[in-house]
Formats: structure tokens, C-alpha cells, sequence
């Protein structure tokens, strides 16, 4: 499991992000990446033979950490995990499905 | 009109030190950076709410820190971070690059452009590399320097760089544990290092401290630290469960790799200027003159996209560039005198850069062949396998992009066309790298199409860049 560094870190407000329709817990200022996977969510999506696969960069060149914002009544736009912050309410779907 | 003087792509090391010393004498500048805060990947800041008691306080990170004070206290640079720099071209007696927000697309105008984007750690293609888990060493160390988080409970780190060794020493200092650190080649190679450790100039250059530093904290908290173990595979179900080395198998639920690193080159390639493949890790280096200036009128290079040297180097380059860029802008009267301290110190820095690139060779490494049913192009599943069949055929890079989709992914190929490259010159009997690349293409990063479209933005057609033999 990941694990946040606590001694000598202070962090942003506490907030709830929304991933694949469930709540979890998250730090303003935190990457989507981040949040993902401190809930232990370590896969990201699915490749084209339905392998799980999850974030290699971690800095946004390799492209596997898109995940998609789910807003009722909007467009989903494709954003890299791990070169965006979380934001109070935030909703994403990852697509690595139920056994990710 | 141009909106600036110079745009700066790029907020680390050689970045902030040209656009700093560029403003300071009173030209206009902007810096577009992937990243919210400055700093580049070695000094991934923390986000600007978080508070990080003794962040990075390491003697060799402070140089950078330093640099990157100096950088935020300067007045009247346009930050642009959080964006991504997905196109550059000529327009009018400048250029114009795109840059792409979390919502949106800015055409940034500039009369000269300075590309410092940095590097990336060379993806090597292994069986189970594609599995949850498996990371590369730099998004591990991201992940600790600025998030805060120890991203795994028992890590393995394989590879050749001996960057191994400062991230396996941060991972253990923030908590979490290593299970062993592997290096692929054999003890022997380091031994040029251990002979020249007492020699001053060597204390002085922050790699080869931080890992020295590295190594007896590693030692003193019993962690494995082997020499001549390469990795072979990956294993687990739904994320990596165990390591496979030749004659052990090591239970870890992270790996992460550390090859050596690649330039981020796609921006000089896509305005023209020449490169040249960058010796065993590969990528591309853009060539440059004693300014830092390419051959390509108006745009200058400094960092990594010269060739992986570090952040001392960086650091370097970038004073430089400034000085360059002062100088074809008739702002600067004795340039030659302000430069001749830079080169001295770039031509002292040199050794050591070599000395690093020795010991962290890579060939043997990535000449290691891999079962057919590899992953070689993580975005389009390529397989090792198909790539060998299509290599019967053919040795054109593009012709074999077309034929198998290798490199036609979100990366655009950063993945796996280092891979494939080496491939073509194993089947050619060329040199690596002597049938170029693929073409650099608008846009570099993934990019809504709806957000091209609001903005106006057309596809602009890539300048293939000439490729120089050395």
C-alpha cells in the first residue's frame, strides 16, 4: 500500500474526489495520480488485450494515467492522473473497470 | 507582434537559470512547464499548499535550490505552468508555441525560443513491465520529493544508473522499504569511480556525493545492494507481486526501473534543428554551437535536450543560453568575457559527465533479447514479436510505425522508439539511430480536439530534422 509521509508535512484542506463513483479521500494540492493511488487504486486502465495497466512516468510523457472527468450532461475530457491537481468534488472514471 | 522577447520551454535547472538572467536584463519572458511550480524533476516542488519541513535538504540539491530562490524572487517572468507545450513554429521573425492548459489552448508568441523540456527515464521493455507496479525510478522519486507519498511498501529498483541508490536511500529515509537494489552490470565497472574519489573536483559534483551518501545508509540499514543481477521479468496478477532475477525471485508489490535517461526532443526536431543520437540510452541530442544556439535561426537549447548531463551542467547551459540570446539581442557588451567562467566550468564538468555515462552503460542491458510476447510499444501493445517480423521487411522507423503502430500511441513513440531504433540497427548492421526517427508531430502531448478547434489552431506540418552522424 501507499503510504502519505506524515512527519514534518503539512497539507492542503481535506477534500473528496469521485472515482468511478466512489468517494475518495484526498489533499488539496494532490495530483489525481496521487489520490489514486494513496486509496490503493493502482491500476489506471485497460490495455488492448484487457491486462490492467497503471502510471509509469509520473511526470507526463508515457501517456498511461489518462483517466476521464464524468460530469453529468458534459463531455468527458481525458486528463493525465498524474500531471493534475484534485479539487473538492472532482469525478473521474478510471478504466481499469470493477476489478481494477 | 510578438508577446515576448524569449519563451522559455522548461522550468528546471537551465530554464529558470536563462530566463532569470534574460529578464534581469530587462527583455520580456515567458516559461510554459508541464509542472504547477518550477524546479524541473530534480527539484519536483511540493504543491504550493502543502508545508515540507527539511525539503530535499541534501547537500548536492543546492546549487539547484539556489537557482530556483533566485528564479521565483525574479520579477515579471510570465509563469505559465500546468501546461503543456504541444507545438512550436515559425511565425513572422519568431515563433509561436501551443500550450495546452487543463481546459484550454494559449498560442504564446515569442522572437526567440529556448527549448530546456528536460529529459525522461529510458523505458526498457521487459516481460511484466506493463503490470501495475512497475514504475520508472524518476516517477517513484516524483512521487516522494513533491507529493509526499511513499508510493509502494516494498520496492525493487533495477537498472544501471546509480540514481538508484539516491532514490532507494529516499524511499528508506521516508519509511518505506527496499527490498534490494539490482544493478545489472558488474561491480567492476564502478571502479573507475572508486579510484578517483579523492581526487577534489570529484567531491564536488552532487551525483556522485548524494550516491556515495546513498550507499552507506543503505548499508547501515542492511539493504541489499547487488552488482552483476540482472532483472528478467515481472510477475503478478492484477499489480507486480515478484521480481525475477537469474537464480532469485524477490517478492515486492513495486519495481522500479533506472536505465539512464532520454532527451525530450520532440520541440527541436519539429522546428528543424539538427540532432544526434545520444550514444547507448539513445534519444535524440540537439546539436548547438558555443552559445547554445542550433541551427536553426532564433532557437537555442540548454539542459538535457543538449545530451543527458545532469543538473550541474544544466545549470551551466543555461547561464550560457542567456548570455547567447543577451548577445543576438544586442544586450550584453562583453559576452565573450561573462561566458569564458561558463565554459570553463562546462569543460571541468565534462569528465565527470563521462565517468557517469560510463558507469551507468546501459548496452548490455538493452541488447538482452526478450521473448516475442514482450511489450515493446506500451500505448498500442506492440510486441516484441511483431516488431521482429516487421524488421524482415523493412528498416525505415516510419515504415515500421506504419506497418505494426509502434510509436503511433498518446507518447508518440517517447516509450518505445529508443527501443526500436536500436532494433533497426541490431537488423541493419547500421549505426543506431542512422535511418532517423519518427517525425516529431504536432501536438506532442495529447491534445481535445474541441480545444484545437476553439482556438484556431491548425495541425502544422513537422520539418523533418536533418540527422547528423555524430
Amino acid at each position: 500500500m501507499t503510504r502519505r509521509i506524515e512527519q514534518g508535512v503539512e497539507r492542503g484542506s481535506r477534500i473528496t474526489i469521485f472515482v468511478d463513483g466512489a468517494p475518495v479521500a484526498a489533499f488539496a494540492g494532490e495530483t489525481l495520480a496521487t489520490a489514486l493511488i494513496a486509496s490503493g487504486r493502482i491500476a489506471f486502465r485497460r490495455d488492448g488485450r484487457a491486462a490492467l495497466r497503471g502510471l509509469f512516468c509520473n511526470m507526463g510523457t508515457c501517456s498511461e494515467c489518462f483517466v476521464q472527468t464524468a460530469v453529468p450532461g458534459r463531455a468527458p475530457r481525458r486528463l493525465r492522473a498524474c500531471l493534475t491537481p484534485v479539487a473538492d468534488g472532482m469525478a473521474i472514471e478510471t478504466g481499469a473497470g470493477p476489478d481494477g | 507582434m510578438a508577446d515576448f522577447d524569449l519563451i522559455v520551454v522548461g522550468g528546471g535547472p537551465a530554464g529558470m537559470a536563462a530566463a532569470r538572467r534574460v529578464r534581469e536584463k530587462g527583455l520580456s519572458v515567458a516559461v510554459i512547464d508541464e509542472q504547477q511550480r518550477p524546479g524541473g524533476q530534480i527539484l519536483r516542488q511540493p504543491p504550493a499548499v502543502f508545508r515540507v519541513a527539511g525539503w530535499l535538504a541534501e547537500r548536492s540539491y543546492r546549487p539547484v535550490k539556489a537557482e530556483l530562490a533566485a528564479f521565483e524572487a525574479t520579477q515579471g517572468i510570465a509563469w505559465l505552468g500546468g501546461r503543456s507545450a504541444i507545438g512550436a513554429a515559425r511565425e513572422g521573425d519568431g515563433f509561436v508555441v501551443h500550450a495546452a492548459g487543463p481546459g484550454d489552448l494559449l498560442r504564446v508568441a515569442g522572437r526567440r525560443l529556448l527549448i530546456a523540456a528536460g529529459c525522461y527515464d529510458l523505458p526498457v521493455p521487459l516481460p511484466g513491465w506493463t503490470l501495475p507496479g512497475v514504475m520508472s525510478a524518476g516517477g517513484v522519486q516524483a512521487f516522494l520529493k513533491s507529493q509526499q507519498i511513499v508510493p509502494g511498501d516494498r520496492f525493487v529498483l533495477a537498472g544501471t544508473h546509480p540514481l538508484m541508490l539516491i532514490v532507494a536511500a529516499q524511499i528508506i529515509a521516508a519509511g518505506g522499504e527496499v527490498a534490494v537494489v539490482a544493478f545489472d552490470q558488474p561491480r567492476s565497472r564502478f571502479l573507475p569511480i572508486i579510484a578517483r574519489r579523492w581526487t577534489s573536483a570529484l567531491r564536488h559534483v552532487g551525483t556522485f556525493a548524494a550516491a556515495a551518501g546513498a550507499l552507506r545508509l543503505l548499508r547501515r540499514r542492511g539493504v541489499p545492494v547487488r552488482f552483476g543481477l540482472p532483472l528478467r521479468s515481472a510477475h503478478g496478477v492484477a499489480s507486480v507481486e515478484e521480481a525475477r532475477f537469474d537464480g532469485a525471485t524477490v517478492a515486492c508489490d513495486r519495481i522500479a526501473l533506472c536505465y539512464g535517461f532520454v532527451s525530450q526532443s520532440d520541440l527541436p526536431r519539429m522546428l528543424g534543428a539538427g540532432v544526434a543520437w545520444a550514444g547507448p540510452a539513445g534519444g535524440w541530442r540537439t546539436l548547438h554551437d558555443d552559445w547554445m544556439a542550433t541551427d536553426a535561426e532564433g532557437l537555442w537549447i540548454a539542459g538535457e535536450t543538449s545530451g543527458v548531463a545532469g543538473a550541474a551542467v544544466a545549470l551551466e547551459e543555461g547561464r550560457l543560453a542567456a548570455l547567447g540570446i543577451l548577445r543576438a539581442a544586442g544586450r550584453i557588451d562583453d559576452a565573450e568575457g561573462a561566458a569564458a567562467p561558463i565554459r570553463r566550468r562546462l569543460a571541468g564538468l565534462r569528465g565527470f559527465t563521462e565517468l557517469l555515462a560510463a558507469v551507468g552503460d546501459p548496452t548490455e542491458a538493452l541488447a538482452r533479447p526478450n521473448p516475442p510476447e514482450t511489450i515493446v510499444c506500451r500505448c498500442e501493445d506492440v510486441t516484441q514479436g511483431a516488431i521482429a517480423a516487421a524488421l524482415a521487411d523493412q528498416h525505415a522507423p516510419n515504415a515500421i510505425k506504419l506497418a505494426t503502430r509502434c510509436g503511433m500511441g498518446l507518447c508518440q513513440g517517447r516509450s518505445c522508439e529508443a527501443t526500436l531504433l536500436r532494433q533497426i540497427a541490431r537488423a541493419s548492421g547500421e549505426p543506431e539511430g542512422a535511418r532517423g526517427g519518427f517525425t516529431a508531430r504536432f501536438p506532442i502531448r495529447p491534445a481535445r480536439i474541441g480545444d484545437l478547434i476553439e482556438s484556431g489552431t491548425v495541425a502544422i506540418e513537422a520539418t523533418n530534422s536533418s540527422v547528423h552522424a555524430d
